[in-house]
């Protein structure tokens, strides 16, 4: 008998929130111009919309100093404004973008104390918007489009963010919230490889940026259903390295405090971290491997 | 069990179901293929939008290799849906095997969709203009209102004053099937009328607009053209007023059935008239899938089978007298009692226990909701019970065996008729059986052979 409670949420009603780079020192560094990359992905996002009525995207902008929502599908105003030829929904988008990037450019000016900082985004603050967000969507009701979060990152991983990210990425594994991440950039990006590693999420680095509209599509716009029969790229090797909680570098090998596992690269007397008292180290100057521990890839 | 037939569950079969040229045709039109993207399943719309830019053939095992091994099925479905719709061409190559294309017209459309976004043949009316506009929820009263006075009329058209503007020829077409004309007692609801009543807004919303498509011909409508206009007007904003000069004849036709359903709202301006869309016009893309629209509960079941319904609608009291006995009716409160002699009645009208306990479910008090389970579990119980109570002879189509000519043969027949699992009874010491008729045409063919 066809039941008369029809249900209420077809299984790939989905919710993307998409964070973008713009990193204005990757940017300029790259094969293709801002301006292209943009037109693949708001073509994506009309793409992902159009696929179902009740399908929803966010957009966070991952500047060099700050990170902005810069536009939600849900709260878009009917009041359009079609000039130029350019799609309404993404007018204000655009506008947005561009307030976020001279607003960020500005922030960036006046903190330039730290000069030998590595050119990356702001990944751990987007992340973190982004579940709150979906923390937000889930509390809404037990009716929400199933969430999950694409990292479109370009610019190099800031090892300084080496805790909030991991700390994002861990609740995004408890939400069960799959990251998926984009990497466009020319290096690899060990933040985004453990991302999808441990929230289950696809990990893909186009080999050529002019047909990114097509990865996009092709691996990305995947509902969340469709994955469980679907092929998607599967990760190769994971870079799992860790940065050191001292000096923010990102180490092979180092000093685990044994109470709060806080990762050191060099030997402490005390944790920075919890304040435990480190014994002595017998072996202080031997390079033997039995007090430089690996951070265990699965904490 | 009865079942219920008159679920048109996806619109898009009948879409399907339109001539070929019909169907290209329905193509150029950008919505369109955007509301049939959207009603494809989940697999079927990864690969139109992986192959939106392939302009060349793909192999089908190319396709096959996309998929996982527990996907096989799904993919299967996806294509024959894809084929089906015509947005695949098949194309058979005795060297190189079958390859799929997209159909070139859906793919333009889409592609100019996705680049530029949609952009309706009409402009929504400018803010700063004199009219004032209904409020949103006032839009959603007026459509709620307009939809029960059509289910009233629909289920009272032998006596009742009209109260919509729907032409009594019409309103025929979509009783039928619904209700009975009989000479003596006047029409009277059939056992899908009943379960038509029981339905969410948006199932009968379709079951409506399948039936008033399927007469369209009648009308001299051509029913492609009714579904595209139908399909662009979901993707109209709700509360924006449209003017209605931008239509053709034939639409404005159709939009005064259309607001005599609820559907959109007409509004006459100095000049120019508008029509606004309500919630139940843009949501006719959504529920080709499914339906989102979710109403506020108004009964309170009590354990003693009293039954307190807080609403003031004529047709919710009427569809409670399906099932229940009225008792009394103040201003915004009905009180009735669930009894034997009611379920009785409603059972004999061909209303499952199911439905009732699943309408009374959907439409639980909000307070009650919130408690598991929402129906007071004796009572569901009860229902049921006085639903098996009618059944307790189950009817099975049979066929009987008898004159055997030897205990081998007999036995032989038994052993093959409770291998196909269509014994029923037997009776060894005077050689008979009892055996389903869907496997008769097998015991023949059996005990023909056995017979040589």
């Amino acid at each position: 008998m066809a039941s008369v409670a029809s249900k209420l949420y077809s299984d790939d009603v989905s919710l993307l929130v998409l964070l973008l780079d713009t990193n204005p020192f990757f940017w300029s560094t790259t094969s293709i111009t801002f301006s292209q990359f943009l037109s693949h992905v708001l073509a994506f996002l009309n793409a992902v919309m159009g696929l179902n009525q009740l399908n929803q995207v966010v957009v966070i902008a991952t500047g060099y100093s700050s990170c902005d929502y810069i536009y939600d599908s849900s709260s878009t105003s009917s009041n359009h404004g079609t000039g130029n030829g350019m799609p309404a929904l993404f007018s204000s988008l655009l506008e947005k973008l561009e307030d976020f990037v001279t607003k960020d450019e500005e922030l960036s000016k006046e903190k330039n104390v730290s000069k030998d900082r590595v050119a990356s985004s702001l990944l751990s603050g987007s992340l973190s918007m982004a579940l709150c967000y979906i923390q937000r969507v889930f509390r809404s009701g037990h009716l929400h489009p199933q969430p999950r979060i694409l990292c479109l990152q370009g610019s190099q991983d800031g090892p300084e963010q080496y805790v909030a990210v991991m700390n994002s990425i861990f609740s995004a594994q408890r939400l069960m919230v799959p990251i998926d991440s984009c990497y466009i950039g020319t290096q690899n990006s060990a933040f985004l490889q453990q991302a999808s590693y441990i929230t289950g999420g696809v990990h893909h680095k186009p080999q050529q940026l002019d047909g990114l509209f097509q990865y996009l599509t092709t691996i990305f716009a995947t509902d969340l259903h469709s994955r469980g029969f679907v092929q998607l790229p599967k990760p190769v090797g994971v870079d799992f390295r860790a940065s050191c909680f001292c000096h923010k570098k990102t180490i092979d090998m180092g000093y685990i405090c044994s109470v709060c596992l806080s990762i050191f690269c060099e030997h402490h007397k005390k944790c920075t971290t919890c304040g435990s008292v480190f014994g002595q180290s017998k072996l202080d100057d031997v390079s033997s491997v039995s007090d430089k521990k690996r951070k265990s890839p699965d904490t | 069990m009865p079942q219920v037939r008159i679920i048109a569950k996806n619109f898009m079969d009948m879409v399907a179901s339109l001539p070929a040229i019909k169907l290209d045709k329905l193509y150029n039109n950008v919505f369109i293929c955007e509301a049939i993207l959207r009603s494809l399943p989940p697999l079927a719309k990864k690969y139109v939008l992986q192959m939106l830019y392939i302009t060349d053939p793909v192999p089908a095992t190319m396709m096959e290799e996309w998929v996982l091994a527990d996907g096989a099925s799904k993919h299967r479905v996806a294509i024959d849906r894809l084929i089906q719709l015509r947005i695949f061409s098949e194309i058979s190559d005795r060297k190189k095997g079958t390859s799929y294309n997209l159909n070139p017209t859906f793919q333009n459309n889409l592609q100019k969709h996705i680049i530029s976004g949609g952009v309706l043949p009409r402009e929504p009316m400018n803010s700063d203009n004199a009219i004032k506009l209904p409020s949103l929820q006032e839009l959603e009263t007026y459509a709620l209102k307009q939809w029960e006075c059509f289910l009233l009329q629909l289920i009272n058209s032998g006596h009742g004053e009209k109260l919509t503007g729907i032409s009594s020829s019409m309103m025929k077409i979509f009783q039928r099937g619904l209700m009975s004309q009989r000479d003596r007692d006047g029409p009277r609801l059939t056992e899908s009328g009943f379960q038509f009543l029981l339905m969410d807004t948006n199932s009968q919303l379709w079951y409506i607009i399948r039936e008033y498509i399927s007469n369209a011909e009648e009308r001299d409508v051509d029913p492609a053209d009714l579904i595209s206009f139908l399909l662009e007007l979901s993707f109209h904003v709700t509360g924006e007023a449209y003017n209605l000069n931008t239509l053709t004849d034939v639409q404005r036709n159709t939009l005064k059935d259309l607001a005599d359903l609820g559907l959109v709202k007409l509004q006459q301006g100095r000049k120019d008239s508008w029509f606004i869309p309500t919630k139940l016009a843009t949501n006719l893309s959504v529920s080709l899938a499914d339906s989102s629209v979710r109403k506020e509960g108004f009964v309170v079941m009590e354990t003693n089978f009293r039954m307190y319904a807080y609403s003031t609608s004529k047709l919710q009291c009427e569809i409670l007298r399906l099932f229940a006995r009225i008792e009394y009716q103040l201003p915004n409160l009905i009180a009735c009692a669930i009894t034997k002699e009611s379920l009785y009645n409603a059972f004999d009208n061909g209303i499952t226990s199911d439905q009732i306990i699943t309408f009374l479910q959907q439409n639980s008090h909000p307070r009650c909701a919130d408690r598991v389970p929402s129906i007071p579990e004796n009572v569901t119980d009860q229902i049921r019970l006085w639903e098996a109570d009618l059944k307790r002879i189950e009817m099975t189509q049979a066929h009987f065996y008898d004159e055997f000519p030897s205990k081998d043969v007999f036995e032989a027949a038994c052993d093959f008729a409770r291998e196909w699992g269509g014994l029923l009874w037997e009776d060894s010491k005077r050689m008979r059986l009892v055996v389903k008729s869907e496997i008769h045409n097998q015991m023949r063919e059996f005990l023909h052979t056995q017979s040589k």
